[in-house]
C-alpha cells in the first residue's frame, strides 16, 4: 500500500477533520466511536512517519475521553490508540494491502483488535469500566466508512476499474 | 520525515525515534502508573496548602458566622417589627372592645339587680346626655312605642337616676334627681326620718322637710320612703354629705349615689310600683364606718 507524497497533507486534513467530529459528536457517543476508529485505523497511520502517527493517534486518545469524561483516571485510550495505530502503519508498510476486500478484512480485524487493546489499557488506568456498544457501531458502519476512505486516501477510482 | 533503522544518533530522525518512544512509553507509564503519583502528588500539595486551607476555612467561618449574625439582627428586627405591629393590633382590638365591655360589665350589674328586686324591670340605653344644660337630662332609647310612660322610676345599680319625664314615641326623657326641679320622697335609713330629696345639681341634692329634732349623721345613706309611688320603698339613692341645723328643719345635703355622668344603661321600674317589695338594700361597700362614740 504505496502512497504519493502529495497525498500526505490531504491526510492531515483528514485527520483533523476526524479530530473535530470526536470532539463535536461527544453528545452521540456511538458516532464519536467511528470516527474515533475510523481515525485511529485509517487516517492516522502512515508509512515511515511513526511521530505524526502516534501524535495523530494520542490526540484522537485524548479527544475520545477529554469528551467522555467517565474515567477516573485518562491516558488508557491515548496510549491503546497510538499503539494500534502504530502497528496498523508497520503492518500497512510491512504488507501493503492492494484490494478493497483486504483493506476492509484488515480493518474489521484491527478493529477488534483496537477495541479490545483500548478496553485492557482503560481497565489498566481507570479500573473496571462499561463496554458500551461504540465498537459494535464501528464495526457494523465499518463497510461504508472503509470505502469511503479507500476511494479518498488509496485508490482515487475504484481499483476495479484501473 | 521517515526514520532509518540506522539513525540512532541525536540527529531529526533519531530526535524523532526519541520523541516517538518518549510520548508511547510516557503515555504507557501514565496510563498504567499515573493514577498512585497522582494521589501522591495531591497529598503533597494537600500538606503544602493546608496553612492556606486553615485561613481560608477561618476566613469562611468568620465570614458565615457574620452573615448568621446579619441574618439573625435581621430576624430579631422581623420579629420585633411583628410582634408590634401585633401588639397595636391587640392593643386597637382592645380599644375598640372596652366599650363593649365596659356596657357588658353594666349590663351584668343590672341584671344582678334585675334578680334583687321582685318587679317586672325593663332595661333602657341611654342614648344623650344633656344634663349640662339647664333642666337637662338622660334620653333613652325606649319611648311609648315600648310601653314607656311618664313618671316611671329609672335606677341603676349604684341607686337612683330619677323618672321618666316626657316619653315620645321611640325616646324618652329621663328627669335626674339632682335636676333642680326633680323631688323624690325619701328616707334617712338610721332615723327613718322621711323628707322630699330636691336637686341641686353636680350629683348633689337637699332634703327637706326634715325637722331639726332628728339625729341625722353625714354618711347615713338616703333611701327611697315609696310615698311618691314612683319608687319602692329602700331603694338607695345616696348618703348624707353635709347637715347643717336651721330654724325649724335640717338642711341635709346628700351625695347621689348613681354616677349619673357615666350611665349607660338603666332599669325601668312599672307605672306606680308597689310601696313594698323586698328589704332595702344598701349596698354594704358603700355603707360609710361608724365613727367611734357615735349612736
Amino acid at each position: 500500500m504505496s502512497r504519493p507524497v502529495a497525498q500526505s497533507g490531504r491526510q492531515d486534513l483528514l485527520c483533523g477533520l476526524a479530530l473535530a467530529l470526536v470532539f463535536l459528536c461527544a453528545p452521540f457517543p456511538r458516532l464519536q466511536a467511528v470516527f474515533h476508529v475510523m481515525l485511529i485505523l485509517a487516517l492516522a497511520p502512515r508509512i515511515g512517519a511513526p511521530l505524526r502517527t502516534a501524535l495523530w493517534a494520542a490526540a484522537g486518545g485524548w479527544a475520545l475521553e477529554g469528551a467522555l469524561r467517565l474515567y477516573p483516571h485518562m491516558g488508557g485510550t491515548p496510549w491503546a490508540d497510538m499503539t494500534v495505530a502504530l502497528l496498523v502503519a508497520w503492518i500497512a508498510g510491512r504488507w501493503p494491502v492492494e484490494h478493497l476486500k483486504g483493506w476492509l478484512a484488515r480493518l474489521a480485524a484491527l478493529a477488534v483488535l483496537h477495541t479490545l487493546l483500548v478496553h485492557g489499557a482503560v481497565r489498566l488506568a481507570a479500573g473496571p469500566h462499561p463496554w458500551g456498544s461504540g465498537w459494535a457501531w464501528a464495526l457494523v458502519t465499518l463497510p461504508l466508512w472503509g470505502w469511503v476512505l479507500w476511494r479518498l486516501l488509496y485508490a482515487g477510482a475504484s481499483p476495479r476499474r484501473r | 520525515m521517515a526514520i532509518r533503522a540506522s539513525n540512532w544518533g541525536w540527529n531529526p530522525a533519531g530526535r524523532r525515534r526519541y520523541a516517538l518512544i518518549l510520548l508511547w512509553t510516557g503515555h504507557g507509564l501514565w496510563a498504567l502508573f499515573g493514577q498512585r503519583p497522582g494521589e501522591l502528588w495531591a497529598r503533597t500539595a494537600g500538606l503544602i496548602a493546608r496553612p492556606a486551607q486553615r485561613v481560608a476555612s477561618g476566613w469562611e467561618a468568620w465570614r458565615e458566622k457574620r452573615r448568621e449574625q446579619r441574618r439573625s439582627y435581621a430576624e430579631l428586627q422581623a420579629e420585633n417589627a411583628r410582634l408590634r405591629a401585633q401588639v397595636a393590633a391587640l392593643e386597637l382590638g382592645a380599644a375598640q372592645q372596652a366599650p363593649r365591655l365596659t356596657e357588658t360589665d353594666e349590663a351584668e350589674r343590672l341584671l344582678g339587680l334585675r334578680r334583687q328586686i321582685p318587679l317586672q324591670l325593663s332595661a333602657a340605653r341611654v342614648i344623650h346626655s344633656t344634663r349640662p344644660e339647664a333642666f337637662g337630662g338622660l334620653i333613652l332609647d325606649g319611648g311609648r312605642e315600648q310601653g314607656l310612660m311618664p313618671d316611671q322610676g329609672v335606677l341603676v345599680p349604684e341607686g337612683v337616676v330619677g323618672r321618666l319625664w316626657s316619653v315620645g314615641p321611640t325616646q324618652s326623657k329621663v328627669l335626674p334627681a339632682d335636676a333642680p326641679n326633680a323631688s323624690l320622697a325619701v328616707m334617712l335609713a338610721r332615723s327613718r326620718a322621711t323628707g322630699v330629696l330636691q336637686g341641686l345639681g353636680s350629683g348633689r341634692a337637699a332634703i327637706r322637710y326634715i325637722s331639726n329634732q332628728e339625729v341625722v349623721q353625714v354618711g347615713e345613706a338616703v333611701l327611697t320612703s315609696g310615698l311618691d309611688r314612683v319608687f319602692p320603698r329602700g331603694l338607695l339613692v345616696g348618703y348624707v354629705s353635709q347637715v347643717v341645723k336651721g330654724d325649724l328643719e335640717l338642711r341635709v345635703t346628700v351625695q347621689l349615689s348613681a354616677p349619673l355622668d357615666r350611665i349607660r344603661l338603666v332599669l325601668l321600674l312599672p307605672p306606680q310600683p308597689p310601696l313594698e317589695v323586698q328589704e332595702p338594700f344598701v349596698a354594704p361597700e358603700q355603707r360609710p364606718a361608724r365613727k367611734r362614740g357615735t349612736p
